[in-house]
């Protein structure tokens, strides 16, 4: 391991003194990412700043915006049962993510700052329509997720700024949704994953929320599927539309987990199957 | 630059100054002369290294050391029963044949310890899913979960 110095703060206003001090420094959550990439060399701190050491970034409300802390470990989430009943979808994909002792540590915020394209708790953030809350020592801005994502590593974060807290609406909670992930073996990352969100009434889809994992540089909103959705009912005829403009949208790569060609191939089948799930 | 932590491993109150580079199997292995844990891939993606943090099981090449500050760790030399007998799951993984060379097992044990702390009645996925982060590169993993089901049984019957 590269040689790196190590603070854990007690309260975000040590946190903005220590930034201060070190600006080059790093901020690390469950570590779970940034600890792999530093063995790997793939990035050199010379400092670290731990936030799990302060406990109002792990606090979850559930009041008419429902507030997860950034620190909140996958483990935490899966297990809160109010946040199961509201966004059942969001659980859905936080047990896939690694092992046990991955979600024990890892954590949502650190899962979204990550910023893979297959980072498996961005999907239903985004059908959702989660906003982001980014904090330094100058206040708060909040960011819609799909603008949060601006490249593999890449976010809209500056140097300075922590992702304190995700917020959802409760209203989201309304809606039916689901999430599928294709993967090797149970533990790996997604070689493509999917999530759909529709509002119903009765056999009238009034609106569409759709997103992809893992087959563009940052976990994307399918906005052109969903506008074919929109105020129509579903047919088998428009959901083969859709997975013809779905292919369009995305950009998949070759990679040591799948070729571009079968990650397509997933998405076509995928938006089919979860919507088909969702109609029942 | 170099910290004092204090903890608690395996039931004993533990004083020591880390590196800050440090990660818990480092000190481990390292000061704390606990070779039980190993390193498989220090990824995150072997469980080799597995040990448990606050009841819970975590990758011990991932955790950074200065972060076990005021909480309680298990590590694999922890289960051993007074008169340094083997606790119920190690005696489980020994009797069905859940260990080939070893390498895998102190991991094995540690995420088969915290599944049964919280579940004493896990199901065969439970099972499955909870070894998901553990390898074994011997040979398969059919005795390791009948290991992890015998642990199960006979701690029931002892409580």
């Amino acid at each position: 391991m590269n040689k790196f110095n190590y603070f854990n703060p007690k309260s975000l206003k040590e946190i903005w003194e220590l930034k201060e001090k070190y600006p080059d420094s790093w901020y690390i959550a469950g570590g779970t990412d940034l600890m792999v990439k530093i063995k790997n060399r793939e990035i050199k701190p010379s400092t670290l700043i731990s936030l799990r050491s302060i406990p109002e970034l792990s606090v979850i409300k559930t009041e008419d915006v429902i507030s997860i802390g950034s620190l909140t470990t996958i483990t935490d989430l899966i297990n809160h049962t109010k946040l199961a009943s509201l966004f059942p979808i969001l659980i859905q994909a936080a047990k896939m993510i690694g092992s046990p002792q991955i979600r024990n540590v890892a954590t949502i915020g650190g899962n979204l700052c990550n910023c893979s394209p297959c980072a498996d708790t961005a999907l239903p953030l985004l059908v959702l329509e989660a906003r982001a809350i980014l904090t330094n020592s100058k206040g708060s801005r909040e960011v819609p997720l799909n603008e949060f994502f601006l490249g593999p590593a890449k976010s809209c974060l500056n140097q300075t700024e922590i992702l304190t807290q995700i917020h959802i609406d409760k209203s989201s909670s309304n809606f039916q949704s689901t999430f599928l992930k294709k993967g090797r073996v149970r533990m790996d990352l997604a070689i493509a994953s999917v999530a759909v969100l529709l509002e119903m009434k009765e056999k009238t889809c009034l609106q569409a929320r759709i997103a992809a994992g893992s087959v563009a540089p940052v976990p994307l909103r399918l906005y052109q599927v969903e506008e074919l959705f929109q105020n129509s009912i579903i047919t088998s005829e428009m959901i083969k539309e859709a997975q013809k403009i779905a292919l369009n949208s995305i950009s998949p790569i070759t990679d040591v987990r799948s070729t571009d060609v079968y990650r397509r191939e997933i998405i076509g089948v995928f938006i089919k199957q979860a919507i088909q799930e969702l109609l029942g | 630059m170099k910290k004092e932590i204090n903890f608690v491993l395996n039931d004993s109150e533990v004083t020591i100054a880390v590196e800050t580079h440090k990660r818990l199997i480092d000190i481990l292995r390292g000061p704390l002369n606990l070779h039980g844990t190993r390193e498989g891939c220090g990824e995150g993606e072997c469980g080799a290294c597995t040990v448990i943090v606050d009841s819970r099981a975590v990758n011990s090449c991932l955790y950074p050391a200065i972060e076990v500050e005021g909480k309680k760790v298990i590590t694999i030399e922890g289960l051993l029963n007074r008169g340094n007998q083997l606790s119920a799951i190690q005696k489980a993984f020994v009797e069905k044949g859940g260990i080939q060379c070893g390498f895998c097992t102190p991991g094995m044990i540690m995420s088969t310890k915290a599944l049964l702390d919280s579940n004493p009645n896990p199901t065969d996925e439970e099972i499955r899913n909870t070894l998901v982060g553990n390898l074994c590169r011997c040979t398969g993993y059919v005795q390791i979960i009948d290991s992890v089901k015998l642990a199960a049984n006979t701690l029931k019957k002892s409580k």
